[in-house]
């Protein structure tokens, strides 16, 4: 080979590699840096100055940015909720329950689905005037305000989202099952374990790795993916009750014009994301290390 | 043979039941939107008196659903075309060669995969308009690489390792530029990789709102989702039209699940048992 040409070698991979960390570099990283120093600066007349902490100040006095945060701390609270149901129907389908393969395609198939289409289909289906409250009114109960209600609507869009994002922890539940050595799964049941004990003694330490991995990604879900559902179910509302950290971002950010504000409560949702994925893995590296 | 036992009838049931509330949401909007207003209004649940397929035919025409599918297809085609590139080019250089700063720009790519995109998404914003990029198909394709390629890096390096380097060897003996292995060797054994992954990030930027809504304002370049968002306000009393949509802006990726599920699957718990 040339000089030239030994040359060019050496360079080939630095060329293959350049625009992937081209763009990461100077449309993600970059910009992460350039959001938390936004955030230390002013909006409108004050734009570009340094404000030091006012905009952290200012969210923690914002009653909406206050719900924003409890609605996280709900997503906290039925996290196990949302990981437990598709944990259980993988389960049932990895132990053969008669149909398990149809099982498998049904409840895998709202996953691909924009949320942006779910939330138009409950849309329908939960009005208060709509199908669901129909039937309720039918069978005697009244009517739930299903969207309408502030105590009740953070509830309804986290269904949905759950609803249509179980399907993706079920494939990767499936994936982990498929990992699991069979023969313990045998031997506890000729041992006449019941279904509860053969969870708790087999399947959950044995997949560890794979709970551990769906609580993660559950959680970053539950936080960064609901903005589709929020815009099309509730729009915030009612009454700003399910405002989320990126509902928020996106409302600071578009409608109200406050770029510097809406940067710090980026920085804040990255904390958030930060310390709940780190509290999470530590919480079940020990949970592991005591079985 | 089912490892449930006897009692594997007691959990069919719930499970159909389950089934069920996953398939009905799909199959009511599917009937709304076959319906007539008034049809709807007297019974919501009544079955269509006949196929009717005005709804679909306004929704596409008059209040430009057709606009908004042709433009998320350019826009979703262009942007899953230049991640496979751009992805397979950097997959293949980490996963098969030696050089120095390698595993450093891995970690580049890495690092990038836990940024999620509200936390850029001011500073991007503004990076965009300072670029003249707003508001412009190359905007919004770019904006959809820059999110999805760190998902498609890795999970192509992934797939890539498990390449034998001996095959690599062998080809530059034979003389081979280290592009002409990734064109005449990578490229054709990674088919399968690039296809998973393709339909992943075809699904990522086809159900895409929130860069959208922010990349692309108005109205005559909405995609197909942030169309159906806009119908929502213009059509509320018109709950067919709205139905039939929402029925354009899914079918697509219906038709994508019924044909490619397995490749899907095999997108998502990828990313699970390779990382």
């Amino acid at each position: 080979m040339s000089p030239v040409g030994r040359r060019a070698e050496r360079l080939a991979p630095y060329v293959l590699v350049a625009p992937a960390v081209l763009i990461i570099v100077l449309l993600r990283l970059w910009p992460l840096g350039l959001g938390v120093s936004f955030s230390f600066t002013g909006d409108g007349d004050r734009n570009g100055a340094t404000v030091g902490l006012g905009n952290y100040a200012e969210l923690i006095g914002d009653p909406l940015f206050r719900t924003a945060l409890r609605n996280v701390g709900w997503l906290v609270v039925l996290l196990p909720v949302a990981v437990a149901i598709p944990g259980l129907l993988a389960t049932f389908i990895h132990l053969r329950v008669p149909g398990h393969s149809f099982f498998r395609s049904v409840y895998f198939f709202p996953a691909v689905l924009s949320p942006v289409i779910v939330g138009a289909i409950f849309n329908l289906l939960l009005a208060f005037d709509g199908p669901l409250n129909t039937v309720l009114g039918g069978s005697g109960a009244g009517p739930v305000d299903w969207l309408g209600d502030p105590d009740v609507a953070i509830f309804t869009v986290v269904g949905a989202h759950i609803w249509a994002t179980s399907g993706m922890a079920l494939v990767v539940f499936l994936a982990g099952f498929a990992t699991l050595d069979s023969a313990l799964l045998d031997a506890a049941r000729v041992d006449g374990a019941s279904l509860a004990r053969m969870i708790w003694h087999v399947i959950i330490p044995g997949l560890s790795r794979t709970i551990q991995f769906v609580v993660v990604t559950t959680m970053i879900g539950m936080l960064t993916s609901m903005f589709g559902l929020l815009y099309v179910m509730t729009s915030g509302g009612p009454e700003g009750s399910t405002y989320l950290p990126e509902y928020y971002i996106w409302v600071q950010q578009g409608q109200m014009s406050r770029p510097a504000l809406a940067s710090a409560a980026s920085t804040v949702l990255f904390l958030v994301m930060l310390v709940v994925g780190l509290l999470q893995v530590g919480l079940l590296r020990r949970a592991g290390r005591e079985d | 043979m089912s490892r449930l036992g006897p009692s594997r009838w007691l959990v069919v049931v719930p499970m159909g039941l389950l089934a069920m509330a996953t398939v009905y949401p799909l199959l009511f909007t599917a009937n709304v939107a076959t319906k007539t207003r008034r049809e709807y209004i007297l019974d919501r649940f009544s079955l269509a008196s006949t196929l009717r397929w005005d709804n679909l035919s306004t929704a596409w025409n008059s209040v430009g659903m057709g606009r908004y599918f042709l433009n998320s297809v350019i826009v979703v085609a262009c942007a899953v075309a230049l991640l496979l590139l751009i992805g397979s080019m950097a997959a293949f250089a980490l996963a098969q060669v030696r050089f120095r700063g390698s595993s450093a720009l891995a970690l580049v790519c890495l690092t990038a995969l836990f940024i999620p995109f509200q936390v850029i998404m001011v500073p991007l914003a503004r990076i965009m308009a300072e670029g003249g990029l707003v508001d412009t198909y190359p905007g919004l394709v770019l904006a959809y690489v820059a999110q999805f390629l760190p998902f498609t890096v890795f999970l192509l390096t992934s797939y890539y390792r498990a390449v034998p380097t001996e095959l690599v060897d062998a080809a530059r003996i034979d003389g081979n530029t280290l592009y002409g292995v990734y064109r005449r060797i990578m490229l054709p054994m990674g088919a399968p990789a690039l296809l998973s992954v393709g339909i992943l990030d075809a699904l990522f930027c086809w159900n895409d709102v929130l860069i959208a809504l922010l990349m692309m304002p108005s109205a005559g370049h909405r995609t197909l989702m942030v169309g159906i968002t806009s119908l929502r306000g213009q059509y509320s009393a018109d709950i067919p039209t709205f139905a039939a949509g929402v029925l354009i802006a899914g079918l697509p990726v219906l038709v994508t699940y019924l044909f490619l599920q397995r490749q899907i699957a095999d997108g998502v718990t990828a990313g699970a048992t390779k990382g």
